[in-house]
């Protein structure tokens, strides 16, 4: 993570795009979308009040946020948008340790890896594509960060059991680009690696996004305490 | 009603103090101001976790309430395998 962090600051990122999951935070069963993109001037986080990290608010970029939605709904594709959300731990541990100071705007993109049915990853990689496309297009430096999975079951009957093989076989796929294999990854194939995998959804978008830009695992382990596979990568900055 | 309204109640009891309060001081009275099932009553007033898995209450619903219940990780899951 530090790693990671000390890239984001050489990268001369001005701004963030967080692409990450919900958890019954911000929406439940009476609204659930596919894709929400937060166009907040800011958001607080985290919510759980057990989580070691303090309460922070941290600073939205709504012109962004808008540029993402008006170019989504002009390609056919209609995220929901919000002007108010809360970040929980899937955000905010990763932000904490990426961008300590949370000196950056972000635009959060949250995915609906909850409720079925989840959009389809070949969905999210293109959602992915137009994102990328903002960015490179944009006169300022954006970052991406992805969030969430990668194989655990969380609350439900294979609450403990990580799935290695699956987490590989993503990763690679991930490391090499291979947005037609990450396409291809089935609602039934995230299931099958736990209802948390299903959070995975989000690379497959950070795939999209960096339009065939290979990268590398900086880490992964099968931690049993935290009954997660959780695997660390990292993506070159564009030229 | 479906399986909506029980998964928004017990949503409610997860994050909303007053309504935690609530349902802890009187569960059947809490229930009442939600259109279950009888199914769904009697599964949530028996605390039987498994049964409320089984009608398709979400995971990371139904393990925060069972964590307001004081119950265990091992007991959580001995429960959703049927092996308790």
């Amino acid at each position: 993570m530090e790693s990671c962090a000390r890239g984001l600051d050489a990268s001369g990122t001005d701004t963030l795009v967080l692409l990450t999951s919900e958890h019954w935070a911000n929406f439940f069963l009476d609204h659930m979308g596919a894709f929400c993109v937060g166009r907040a001037e800011s958001y607080t986080g985290p919510i759980e009040p057990w989580l070691k990290i303090d309460k922070r608010e941290i600073k939205g970029d709504p012109a962004l946020a808008a540029e993402i939605v008006e170019t989504a709904y002009d390609r056919g594709i209609e995220p929901s948008f919000a002007h108010e959300l809360q970040f929980d731990h899937g955000t905010m541990v990763p932000l904490s340790l990426i961008m300590p100071r949370m000196d950056r705007p972000v635009v959060p993109v949250l995915f609906n890896t909850l409720a079925k049915p989840q959009p389809s990853a070949r969905r999210c990689l293109e959602l992915g594509r137009l994102i990328g496309e903002i960015a490179q297009n944009s006169p300022r430096r954006i970052g991406l960060i992805a969030t969430g999975g990668l194989s655990h079951d969380p609350g439900e009957r294979n609450h403990g059991i990580i799935d290695s093989d699956f987490d590989h076989r993503f990763l690679a796929a991930m490391a090499d680009a291979d947005a037609e294999t990450l396409a291809g990854f089935s609602r039934a194939d995230f299931a099958a690696a736990g209802a948390g995998a299903f959070e995975l959804l989000s690379w497959v978008a950070l795939t999209g996004a960096l339009g065939g830009r290979k990268g590398e695992v900086v880490a992964y382990e099968a931690v049993q305490p935290w009954a997660t596979g959780v695997g660390l990568m990292a993506f070159p900055a564009a030229a | 009603m479906s399986v909506y309204a029980l998964q928004k109640l017990l949503r409610d009891v997860n994050r909303i103090p007053e309504r935690r309060e609530a349902y802890f001081r009187s569960p059947a009275d809490f229930a009442a101001g939600y259109e279950l099932t009888e199914r769904e009553r009697a599964a949530l007033l028996g605390f039987d976790v498994r049964a409320l898995y089984d009608m398709g209450v979400h995971g990371l619903i139904l393990r925060p309430f069972t964590i307001l219940h004081k119950m265990s990780d091992p007991e959580y899951v001995r429960a959703l395998r049927g092996d308790q």
